[in-house]
């Protein structure tokens, strides 16, 4: 098959994700358990696609020590500031130092 | 609304450079941008085509990472309610993490004047979180291509050192740190995280489902527990 065409597949298949519940859930109504769910979904989404993130894709120990501690100083910071960008800004820099310091990178 | 925009440019701009660099067409690997609409799912479905998996391999991982979007669209469905067809059919196609996660904070806003002011704000207020919704998103969706672009284009000359694809790990990151209020949804985001570390190996990365499912219901019986 075509690669256009699995990527069209791919795009309806994603638009019914997208769609599945705003169209049923005008109809039915929402079902309780998702109205409960829903403030814990983003923590607990974002939180398994980071950790996914921070682990995955490294050949080496020294990446993935250098990604958890830039993942450290980032909660910290995100506490201290109580803003997200701060994860980006303490988390890189930290991420390249320790790069450079472990991998000689 | 800026971090997220800024996130996303960067983000985008990885996966542009990720498809640029596969083996898949390039206009095929773009054309994953304004149809699958959705990074990991995009990076995903052009590893797999460029690896020569059969389509419906690509249909299950891409339907395995979106999943979550099913929930993401039950959560926007009350708030959506009563607006037109066009407009549901719209807002459902912008619906990402970022614009989620912008729109739930206004209509949480516009849910909480409601309580504090009369049918004529409240109905103001409603109209003016649909609007930020639709307004974000879209701008969201614009930096998404572009950027994704730009990726497709100049990707391939940014040295690799930066890693600038641990920016999205990190930003995710500062906003479970930012959401995670309460002590259900701090034992949730704890419980999915380990759950997908543990199923990396799993194929088609259904761990990252299972470990959603798994810290939402962490989350659900600790808020049962603390009430």
């Amino acid at each position: 098959m075509s690669p256009y065409l699995v990527v069209l597949a791919a795009g309806v298949a994603s638009y019914a994700c997208r769609l599945s519940m705003v169209a049923l859930g005008h109809r039915t109504g929402t079902p309780a358990l998702l109205e409960r769910a829903a403030p814990f979904v983003v923590p607990v989404t974002f939180a398994a696609v980071a950790a996914g993130g921070v682990v995955a894709g490294t050949g080496s120990a020294a990446p993935v020590a250098s990604r958890s501690v830039a993942v450290a100083v980032a909660v910290v910071a995100v506490r201290r500031t109580g803003r997200t960008h701060a994860a980006v800004a303490a988390g890189m820099p930290t991420l390249w130092a320790l790069n450079a310091l472990l991998t000689g990178g | 609304m800026a971090p997220w925009l800024a996130g996303m440019g960067l983000y985008a701009l990885v996966v542009g450079v990720s498809g640029a660099t596969s083996g898949v067409p390039g206009p095929a690997a773009w054309l994953t941008g304004p149809t699958i609409y959705s990074g990991g799912a995009q990076m995903a479905a052009v590893d797999l085509i460029d690896s020569g998996a059969a389509p419906a391999v690509v249909l299950v991982s891409v339907l395995a990472i979106n999943a979550r979007l099913i929930v993401y669209s039950g959560a926007m469905a009350r708030n959506w309610a009563g607006r037109p067809r066009w407009w549901r059919a719209l807002a459902a196609y912008l619906l990402v993490d970022p614009s989620f996660a912008v729109g739930l904070d206004r209509y949480g806003q516009a849910a909480d004047g409601a309580r504090d002011g009369g049918g004529r704000a409240r109905a103001d207020d409603r109209d003016g979180a649909h609007a930020h919704y639709l307004g974000g998103a879209v701008a969201l969706w614009l930096v998404w291509l572009c950027a994704l672009t730009a990726g497709a284009i100049v990707g391939p000359r940014l040295p690799a050192g930066l890693h600038l694809e641990f920016v999205i790990p990190l930003f995710l990151t500062g906003e479970v740190v930012r959401r995670a209020a309460t002590p259900a949804s701090v034992l949730g985001a704890a419980a999915s995280a380990v759950v997908a570390v543990a199923g990396l190996a799993v194929p088609l990365r259904l761990g990252l489902l299972v470990s959603i499912v798994a810290g939402l219901a962490v989350a659900l019986a600790a808020s049962r527990e603390g009430r």
